[in-house]
């Protein structure tokens, strides 16, 4: 097997990524059996030969339009898809945003589903008992804390949800569209704590529509198009021609 | 292994589901997780009630020779019916987060392992209040339960993955158990059932499961150990080539579910 560059946190090379697409998905054994002859599966190739290195400590944004195969191309990194062809390498903890309050459970209360949450990210209970004070300041939820999720407002679940998740410590952070949570004080400090996460050298890959924020966050920007990299640089130039081919 | 390197690594998960799976179950509820033990011991009342006057059944101390096989056979049937659905319902975080799927199964497993130690103490209640009394031998009932958790582990593996591509696995397998329920001598004596069929209840091996909790509760003599040497060679080659068919399919979760 090959071994990954060390100053490299993630590696991808040749990597293609198609999809089934059946009109009406068999589900059963019955129409398994019965229509064994005539159904039809096509494969959509959401990814096409994408190869491409990311160092450590880089900030990279994805961006493209809808169904361009950015957030296709963070699931594979994260390992939930696996590709068809090609490979993928990845260096140091890794941790994705894809999904926020993953495993919440409505009847526990908000520090239980810290617990709860911050598990499925592959912590352990002394580390989260670390970071426990950190996570429910963050959120601001005071003493609601300690009552049960179903009774927060939708804001305030957010805002728990995000709090465990941008307070997992991980050398690689996968974001996906996750920066709207919460009203405009709590972006700001979202903001202020992505920028902190960036001095301190992590690597952070985020796909975003919010090209404004990619300009202050990012300094590299990768645009895909139809599964191919149409371009791959410097941010301020990559925005520059998105904007002009798609704006 | 990297399975077990990966499933210490996320022992946490493992602990919390496990948590989930069993207090959050009766959460909300007034009376918690006492249902765990309320609801066993309701069980053996329907049967105290039904069996004794309707089914006539001339066995010595009837009531607790049926709990000692519907307790360990409500064990096997939680796991194997409601755990099959287990990757399926969990499609949503499957889709989302990266974790060794084998948490799920296995954490179905432990919940219900740890509700059958639970369930235990209503069999230890009717044993002292029922005339049979207690004996050295229940030592031997967590070497038991755990061989049997390892043959439902293996089955589980194999139901839950398929489960997430052919859907009518569930219904199946309620089906299946419902048959394999009156194939094992749980309402009856083995010598009840038809001379010519006896290998039917050989070939199962909850038949074995079973006799080995009897003899340890309602027998009172220590299990037979070649049978269970047996049984846990079997649950070994069961939970392997369960796990090897879970690992196959589980690349394969993100997209079906």
């Amino acid at each position: 097997m090959k071994k990954i560059d060390s100053n490299n946190a993630i590696e991808i090379e040749k990597l293609y990524k198609s999809f089934k697409i059946n009109s009406d998905k068999p589900r059963t054994l019955k129409e398994k059996l019965i229509f064994s002859k005539n159904n039809r599966v096509e494969y959509v190739e959401v990814l096409k030969n994408i190869s491409l290195t990311i160092k450590k400590g880089e900030t990279v944004a994805l961006i493209g339009t809808n169904g361009s195969g950015k957030s296709t191309l963070l699931k594979l990194m994260t390992k939930i898809i696996y590709p068809n062809k090609g490979t993928i390498f990845t260096n140091g903890k890794l941790t994705s945003l894809l999904e926020l309050g993953a495993g919440f459970h409505p009847d526990f209360t908000g520090r239980e589903n810290i617990y709860f949450n911050a598990s499925i990210f592959g912590l352990t209970k002394a580390e989260i008992d670390n970071r426990l004070n950190e996570i429910i300041e963050f959120s601001e939820l005071g003493d609601f804390i300690d009552n049960p999720v179903r009774t927060y407002s939708s804001g305030m679940y957010m805002r728990l949800a995000f709090s465990v998740a941008i307070n997992v410590d991980a050398e690689i952070l996968l974001i996906d569209e996750i920066l709207a949570v919460g009203d405009q004080h709590f972006q700001d400090k979202c903001f202020a704590k992505l920028k902190e996460l960036k001095d301190s050298d992590k690597t952070i890959v985020i796909v975003t529509h919010s090209l404004g924020n990619v300009e202050k966050l990012c300094n590299r920007a990768i645009w895909l198009k139809d599964g191919h990299i149409e371009m791959d640089g410097d941010v301020k130039s990559v925005v520059k021609k998105y904007l002009e081919v798609c704006g | 292994m990297s399975i077990f390197n990966e499933l210490y690594h996320y022992r946490e998960l493992l602990k919390t589901n496990i948590k989930k799976e069993i207090r959050g179950k009766y959460k909300g509820s007034f009376l918690g997780v006492l249902w765990s033990f309320l609801n066993p011991l309701l069980m053996v009342l329907v049967y105290a009630i039904v069996f004794p006057y309707i089914m006539r059944i001339k066995q010595e101390h009837y009531l607790i020779y049926l709990i000692t096989g519907i307790i360990p056979w409500n064990f096997f049937t939680t796991v194997v019916t409601s755990g099959c659905n287990c990757v399926w319902i969990n499609g949503g975080i499957i889709k989302k987060v990266f974790f060794p799927r084998e948490i799920l199964p296995i954490s179905v497993v432990l919940a219900a392992l740890v509700n059958f130690f639970i369930s235990c103490i209503v069999i230890l209640l009717f044993l002292i209040f029922g005339g049979v009394g207690l004996n050295i031998n229940i030592v031997w009932l967590p070497l038991i339960a755990i061989i049997q958790a390892m043959f439902s582990l293996g089955l589980l593996f194999i139901l839950s993955a398929i489960n997430v591509y052919i859907r009518d696995i569930e219904y199946l397998v309620a089906f299946f158990m419902n048959l394999v329920f009156y194939a094992t001598p749980i309402l009856y004596n083995a010598s009840m059932f038809p001379e010519n069929y006896q290998f039917v209840l050989k070939l199962n091996p909850m038949t074995h499961f079973i006799g080995a909790y009897r003899d340890i509760f309602y027998n009172q003599v220590a299990p037979n150990f070649l049978t269970l040497l047996f049984l846990f060679i079997l649950s070994s080659i069961i939970l392997v080539i369960g796990y090897s068919i879970f690992n196959k399919l589980e690349k394969g979760f993100a997209e079906e579910v």
